[in-house]
């Protein structure tokens, strides 16, 4: 990662943001939603620039997550930050059970997760004895204090995901810069001529979908011990799947930072600014600035913003 | 160390290999001929994984081949190039070998990448995007490269001169002779061109349609009536 950017990132999450924002409530949880939309956005951007798959699925790994850490936690007496962890074991987990649908490509693939996504929804509501059913779980712990920090906090919180965030752009940038990253990217266009190379190239899809539900797990299993809340219809939700995948293409998919920026600036334009104008149906405006961005740069926010800056773009980031 | 059984291959209704029986030895030079159609890219689709045959055997340095997927194939030592070259995408040249290394020959030797880069006179191009800015026998020679950088035993070239002038098609028959002493590979070699196939390949194979009709020294094969017969498709008297 280049310091000239992972510098200025790392003073606004753990400075910056903090310190402007530690006051306001209200605006400190609405970027702990938007990032919580990030953190997905980066485990999709990831599946779909790496992977070449376009997943209308992560909803399920989302809820997953959520439900295996919230389980975990209040039934099995399991540490909250160990439950993140679990949260993402989880979903990954869950992911392999998805993996028939690597056989397919494009708009098969999209629908046949799609179709995944609404299994884990009706399981969370059929095992009502583990995950409470249609009424949902309540008291789902909050983060506890470390070293005097407190976590359980709307700050402490904020805290937390940042860095979840922070941690899988990291690891999308390492895969996409290593060898396996060099293939992957290869593949879409290339396949065949990857495989009589040596390239496993199943393999290495089914593993892009694996870290990627693993991030998404743990982004959703963050957001239940958040809001101490949880229900099938909230924890599956079709929003886990669509805002993140708006934010992605908005910020630019194929740019490490383009998915984060993405839902910065979609969520928080979208709360403050669209649902004030027009209470119903702000999210026409969204849609429209969805269609703009893809008209005026296919690439996304990032893209232009480099460019702007009169560096080389990343034509085939 | 390879050895096709009695290998057939049907697409529909249309038989493009009929009961291939064939044999290479190590650091044998194979050349394959036959007219358009005759089944030699088919079979080495089949000797790399792509297609699959309906019945028949193959083997590779005594392993059955059959259950091994293309990838498997290209690590235990079989390497091919593309008539129509496939470069990887969004990748430079000297990427497409690394990934080829890496995966193929599970190692990360970068000496000898640059030795490949220079054998195949790519050297000047590494950096290069690799489907965009490249000149057709550079993409020829990419080819070629990518399934050095595997660590091949087996060499399976398909038509890497087609299309090269005739200055550039010895200047690459040289390099390829080259590259086999280099790296001991057997290889074998579809080329339509008689005095190419000749020089390079002591011993021919002549395919028509799906059929082998012959086997043998450059002399013997181009002298046989029936081979003569398949490319003119006039009887002999």
């Amino acid at each position: 990662m280049n310091p000239r950017i992972l510098v200025p990132v790392l003073v606004a999450a753990y400075l910056a943001v903090p310190l402007a924002f530690q006051s306001n409530g209200y605006l400190l949880g609405l970027i702990v939603a938007a990032l919580t939309i990030a953190g997905i956005a980066v485990a999709w951007a990831l599946l779909g620039n790496l992977g070449g798959m376009v997943s209308f699925g992560h909803a399920a790994f989302f809820g997953v997550g959520s439900y295996v850490s919230a389980v975990l936690t209040m039934k099995a007496g399991v540490p909250v930050f160990a439950g993140l962890l679990m949260g993402g074991v989880g979903a990954a987990v869950a992911s392999i059970a998805t993996m028939p649908a690597l056989r397919l490509k494009g708009p098969y693939f999209a629908l046949a997760i799609l179709a995944y996504a609404h299994i884990f929804q009706i399981l969370a509501v059929q095992l009502e004895g583990v995950t409470g059913g249609a009424g949902g779980l309540l008291s789902i712990p909050r983060f506890p204090s470390v070293l005097g920090v407190d976590f359980g906090t709307k700050l402490g919180g904020y805290f937390v995901i940042v860095t979840i965030v922070i941690l899988a752009a990291l690891a999308y940038d390492a895969i996409r810069r290593s060898t396996w990253g060099l293939a992957l990217k290869a593949m879409h266009d290339s396949e065949l001529a990857t495989r009589v190379i040596g390239v496993p190239s199943t393999h290495l899809k089914a593993v892009m979908l694996v870290v990627s539900a693993f991030i998404t797990g743990v982004v959703g299993a963050f957001n239940a011990h958040f809001i101490n809340f949880l229900e099938p219809d909230y924890a599956f939700s079709g929003s886990w799947t669509v805002l993140p995948i708006a934010a992605a293409i908005f910020g630019g998919y194929r740019t490490v930072w383009g998915p984060v920026l993405g839902a910065l600036v979609i969520y928080l334009l979208d709360q403050l600014l669209f649902k004030e104008v027009l209470p119903h149906g702000h999210q026409l405006v969204l849609g429209a600035l969805m269609a703009g961005m893809v008209l005026w740069s296919p690439g996304g926010l990032v893209p232009v913003l480099v460019r702007r800056k009169g560096g080389r773009a990343h034509a085939h980031a | 160390m390879l050895t096709l059984d009695r290998v057939q291959v049907s697409f529909g209704g249309v038989t493009a290999l009929r009961n291939v029986t064939l044999g290479v030895g190590e650091g044998e030079t194979l050349g394959l001929v036959g007219p358009n159609g005759a089944g030699k890219t088919t079979l080495f689709n089949v000797i790399s994984g792509v297609v699959h045959p309906v019945s028949g055997s193959l083997s590779f340095r005594g392993k059955p081949l059959l259950r091994e997927p293309e990838w498997k194939r290209a690590r235990l030592g079989i390497g091919r190039s593309f008539q129509i070259p496939r470069p990887l995408h969004h990748c430079t040249v000297r990427e497409n070998l690394i990934v080829a290394q890496r995966f193929g020959a599970g190692k990360v030797d970068p000496r000898r990448i640059d030795e490949i880069l220079d054998l195949l006179k790519l050297a000047h191009k590494a950096d290069r995007d690799a489907v965009t800015e490249l000149a057709l026998t550079e993409h020829k020679a990419l080819e070629v490269g990518k399934a050095l950088a595997t660590d091949p035993a087996l060499l399976l070239l398909d038509e890497v001169l087609a299309g090269l002038e005739t200055a550039g098609k010895r200047a690459f028959m040289q390099t390829l002779g080259a590259v086999r002493d280099r790296f001991n590979l057997a290889m074998i070699v579809i080329e339509h061109d008689i005095p190419t196939i000749s020089t390079l390949c002591p011993r021919v194979a002549v395919l028509n349609f799906g059929e082998l009709i012959a086997d043998g020294t450059p002399e013997a094969v181009f002298r046989d009536a029936e081979v003569i017969r398949s490319y003119t498709g006039e009887a002999v008297a």
